[in-house]
């Protein structure tokens, strides 16, 4: 029997079981469009991550923190006990490489207005170094920024001025502003505070920042900082480049290494990036082996349906048989069908996952980014940016894993209808 | 000439739970090419067993059956289905498959030997006249009377030229006007195409067009007599 005969008489024995096949490959339509809407919601929320971190990113600037770095940090449980302090700059601008470090501290304050409180970020900066460093992103839309800049003075990220893109101002080159932050122990917290003065604002910067300048920051003199914070030590040294090549890259990263040993951790963005995508992968690979799960629910209902309709056609198999059908060809006949209903399930599968995906992206997230405005509300902007993106390696990978799963488990009751003995099917009533 | 089927010694015991029950207690037939033989004998003689032994479709306890000069216990699965592309079977219940129009069902056969489409078409058509239903042929088994069924069920088990036909009380399950036509169109056959034809009845008057009639009882040939009148 040829292949186009035995296709024909497979989609002749799903014809007769109209509604069953139908619910059969709803099971399929079901897993693959649950696979390919998350699929391609996590690669349009990488693409947006990755594009974000792009943009607050200076590619030349490599950030040196103290200690094994946050994480190892976080284990141990206990705050690093190196620590950098202002001068290590004068080290690090001495290495071969390096154009231009900068130190910045940074803490959590709250900024009030009326009766509300935002909590930011408070920077402090040496504003000459740090907006050379940072020269396309640290630009200010208003006010002015002396190289001597008086200790009261603050510059605010955009954010912070015109959080809503609307025109409500916050806060406005000229105010006066109340910084408030605890210290002491978590039972018995002190609340500090300090007046300072708006001397500029910030150009919007866009993205996400993790080091650089960001748009949910307030910048003030790294002077002034450390004393209001009481501490001599520094968060970071942002460290820049003369270029962005690896080559430099690693041999500034390097020679770091070899004056602080295992002091400190240096960053790279690229290596962030890379870490950052890889992680996203992962996280993706995972959703999409939950929307795995649905499938495999539908490969047992293929399964169980394929066991009834062997049962049903015991008959049928008999005759089939006894004009001569051999076994192997009885077996493929059923795992056509199960094929067929793969195929028809994967490609419906994948038009509702788009279609799935897209209805997310334009009716669901608006309403998780509406309820939330808030000028510190960076995910909003990932969220209401994301377009799904289907790849064509997810695509043809879905469609054929589709395939694939009706097939696999149709391997069983097709092995059992071919195993049929001729004389005892035609006997079956 | 060798016979096209021989059975030599032929047992069939099947176990009901721990009873074994003898079905076949040593059966020696030869059927030469061109024959028409009627088989009877009562219910539960094992008429049906020898049937089914002969056509392939099972394998024997004890004993051999030997079908153009090739011992059938010898095959493997693969190679019994290619046996039974020559073997033309018919039974009582007609067995045709019902979402299949009357020639799709006559074309079955055609296509699992691997027939090429066109040739299929004219050898079907041609069956289809033969058994006097060309004009049924679009029509689903559903829609067929019981002697219509049948015919194509005919046409079917000669699709591919068989050695022999094998029928199951063919008219087990048709009137007997309608029986009498079939049985004409069966000697028609014999006669002539010299199809070899078996076949299982209750019937006497049946048996009697036959060229020879078995007789079975418990599961042996008590009788074999030869029709020299028909
Ligand atoms: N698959 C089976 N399992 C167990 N016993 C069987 C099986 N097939 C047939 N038998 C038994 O073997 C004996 C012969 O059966 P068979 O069907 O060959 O008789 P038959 O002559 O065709 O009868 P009928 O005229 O009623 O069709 C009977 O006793 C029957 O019960
Ligand atoms: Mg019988």
């Amino acid at each position: 029997m040829d292949v186009v005969d035995i296709f024909s008489y497979a989609w002749g024995g799903i014809k007769l079981r109209k509604l069953r096949a139908a619910l059969t490959t709803l099971g399929i339509v079901i897993g693959i469009a649950a696979i390919v809407a998350l699929l391609s919601l996590g690669e349009g929320f990488r693409i947006v991550i990755t594009s974000q971190f792009e943009r607050g990113f200076a590619l030349d600037v490599l950030t040196v923190t103290a200690g094994r770095g946050l994480l190892a940090n976080i284990i141990t449980g206990s705050g690093s006990e190196e620590y950098l302090a202002l001068n290590d700059t004068y080290t690090m601008n001495e290495i071969a490489g390096v154009r231009q470090a900068t130190a910045t501290l940074s803490k959590s304050i709250g900024i009030s207005q009326g009766n509300k409180t935002y909590m930011v970020t408070a920077v402090g900066i040496n504003f000459t170094e740090y907006s050379t460093i940072y020269s396309t992103s640290f630009q200010l839309e208003d006010g002015s920024m002396s190289l001597n800049p008086a200790n009261d003075s603050i510059i605010l990220g955009y954010r912070l001025h015109d959080p809503w893109k609307n025109g409500t101002i916050l806060f406005n080159v000229g105010d006066y502003i109340n910084l408030t932050w605890t210290t002491g122990s978590i039972t018995k917290p002190i609340v500090k505070r300090y007046t300072f003065h708006v001397v500029g604002v910030l150009k919007e910067i866009g993205g996400i920042s993790i080091f650089g300048p960001s748009d949910i920051q307030a910048y003030i003199p790294i002077t002034t900082a450390q004393k209001i914070f009481e501490t001599d030590q520094v968060s970071q040294i942002q460290v820049q480049l003369v270029s962005s090549e690896q080559e430099t890259i690693d041999s500034v990263t390097n020679s770091i290494k070899n004056i602080y040993g295992d002091k400190v951790t240096v960053i790279s963005p690229s290596a962030m990036l890379n870490t950052f995508s890889s992680i996203l992968s992962t996280v993706q690979l995972l959703l999409a082996g939950l929307a795995g799960i649905s499938l495999l629910v539908a490969g047992i209902g293929i399964m169980n349906i394929m066991i009834v309709s062997v049962i049903e056609r015991t008959r049928e198999i008999g005759i089939l048989k006894s004009l001569g059908m051999k076994n192997k060809t009885v077996m493929t006949i059923f795992l056509c069908e199960a094929a067929l209903i793969g195929l028809v399930g994967a490609a419906i599968g994948i038009v509702f996952g788009l279609g799935l995906s897209n209805f997310v992206t334009n009716f669901v997230f608006p309403l998780i980014s509406t309820g939330t405005s808030q000028p510190n509300g960076q995910g909003n902007r990932v969220i209401s940016n994301i377009v799904p993106v289907l790849t064509p390696t997810v695509c043809v990978g879905a469609f054929f894993f589709g395939i694939a799963t009706s097939v696999l488990f149709a391997l069983y009751p097709a092995w059992r209808a071919s195993k049929l003995k001729p004389v005892e099917a035609l006997r079956y009533e | 000439m060798a016979p096209v089927v021989q059975t030599i010694n032929l047992h069939k015991t099947y176990m009901l739970g721990k009873v074994p029950v003898n079905a076949l207690r040593g059966v020696d037939l030869e059927i030469e090419s061109g024959d028409f033989v009627a088989i009877v004998g009562p219910s539960g003689s094992g008429k049906s067993t020898l049937l089914n032994l002969i056509g392939a479709l099972d394998r024997p306890t004890e004993g051999k059956v030997i079908i153009d000069g090739v011992d059938v216990s010898t095959l493997n699965d693969d190679e019994l289905a290619e046996l039974r592309r020559r073997i033309g079977f018919v039974f009582q219940f007609f067995n045709l498959i019902p979402r299949l129009t009357a020639s799709e069902n006559v074309e079955l056969p055609l296509a699992i030997a691997g027939v090429k489409k066109r040739q299929r078409k004219e050898k079907t058509s041609e069956l289809l006249k033969a058994v006097g239903l060309s004009e049924r042929a679009g029509h689903n088994p559903t829609e067929l009377s019981g002697g219509e069924q049948q015919r194509v069920a005919i046409a079917r088990a000669l699709a591919n030229e068989p050695r022999f036909l094998l029928l199951d009380e063919p008219t087990g399950n048709i009137d007997s006007k309608t029986a009498d036509m079939l049985i004409l169109l069966l000697r028609k056959l014999n006669e002539e195409r010299g199809v070899t034809i078996i076949m299982i009845t209750h019937d006497l008057n049946i048996a009697k067009q036959a060229k020879r009639i078995v007789r079975i009882l418990d599961g042996r040939i008590i009788e074999e007599t030869s029709n020299i009148a028909t």
